[in-house]
């Protein structure tokens, strides 16, 4: 966690674009939290337009309908403001290195409790726990 | 019901490991969370070569994210994340660091 699906048209995005905007998500998301770099997960999938794509941290579909969308998927707990911030800095930096713009890109931003992911083999931390997370030793989980 | 999608960097899980992937995660569903739980559903994406990427880095990593029925405490949805990590290491090599795997309730809206 996070993990943030780009949901893009066939071929609209180098790899380099694709790589700027992996770096570019992992620099809003941590910058607006204490999460670590190795925490951010982005992936690109190109779709056929379906405008539709399964929660991954909910239930149901997240519904779109502009060309790019950002399903993203987060631990619960941070506050509305810090969430709000997240998702427009990652709209902004996308509609930046794609070159297009804002107004064709929307996203949505699902959550579930820490406690019901693992990674690395432990549970994770709560929003704001990852410094002690990270110096427990991995039997701690 | 048990459902699980599992979201696989190109290259990192062999076709042919597939179905005993999924055999051996549904025993794990059956041992763990009990016959109660239900049918168990698996959906795969592959995510192609370079556009994956886990801290800005191409990444190796896989993302298990199941649903599971409600009702189950702390204790034992933590049984289940780390068997079926355990199982997802042990049939594809993946380390213990190149799988997430995650357990929500049926009920929650996200």
């Amino acid at each position: 966690m996070p993990f943030y699906r780009c949901l893009i048209p066939k071929d609209s995005l180098t790899y380099e674009q694709r790589e700027e905007i992996a770096v570019a998500f992992t620099d809003v998301h941590c910058s607006l939290s204490t999460a670590p770099r190795r925490f951010v997960q982005v992936a690109f999938l190109e779709t056929d337009g379906s405008g539709e794509v399964a929660d991954s941290h909910g239930s149901g579909v997240l519904r779109y309908d502009t060309p790019y969308f950002i399903a993203g998927g987060n631990r619960a707990g941070r506050s509305e403001d810090t969430k709000r911030l997240i998702l427009s800095g990652l709209i902004e930096k996308f509609s930046e290195i794609a070159g297009v713009p804002a107004d064709m890109v929307s996203g949505r931003i699902t959550e579930a409790p820490a406690s019901w992911t693992m990674e690395a083999g432990r549970i994770l931390p709560e929003p704001g726990a990852e410094a002690d997370w990270l110096e427990e030793p991995a039997a701690a989980a | 019901m048990v459902t699980f999608e599992f979201f696989v960097q190109d290259g990192c899980v062999p076709d042919e490991s597939r179905a005993r992937i999924v055999a051996d995660i549904e025993a794990v569903c059956a041992e763990v969370l009990g016959a109660q739980a239900g049918p168990v559903s698996v959906s795969w994406t592959v995510i192609r070569k370079g556009f994956g990427f886990r801290g800005g880095e191409p990444s190796t990593t896989s993302l298990v994210r199941s649903r599971i029925p409600d009702g189950y405490g702390s204790d034992a949805r933590a049984r289940f994340l780390r068997s079926v990590a355990e199982t997802w290491c042990n049939l594809t090599g993946a380390t213990e660091d190149e799988v997430i795997v995650s357990a929500r309730d049926w009920s929650w809206a996200g």
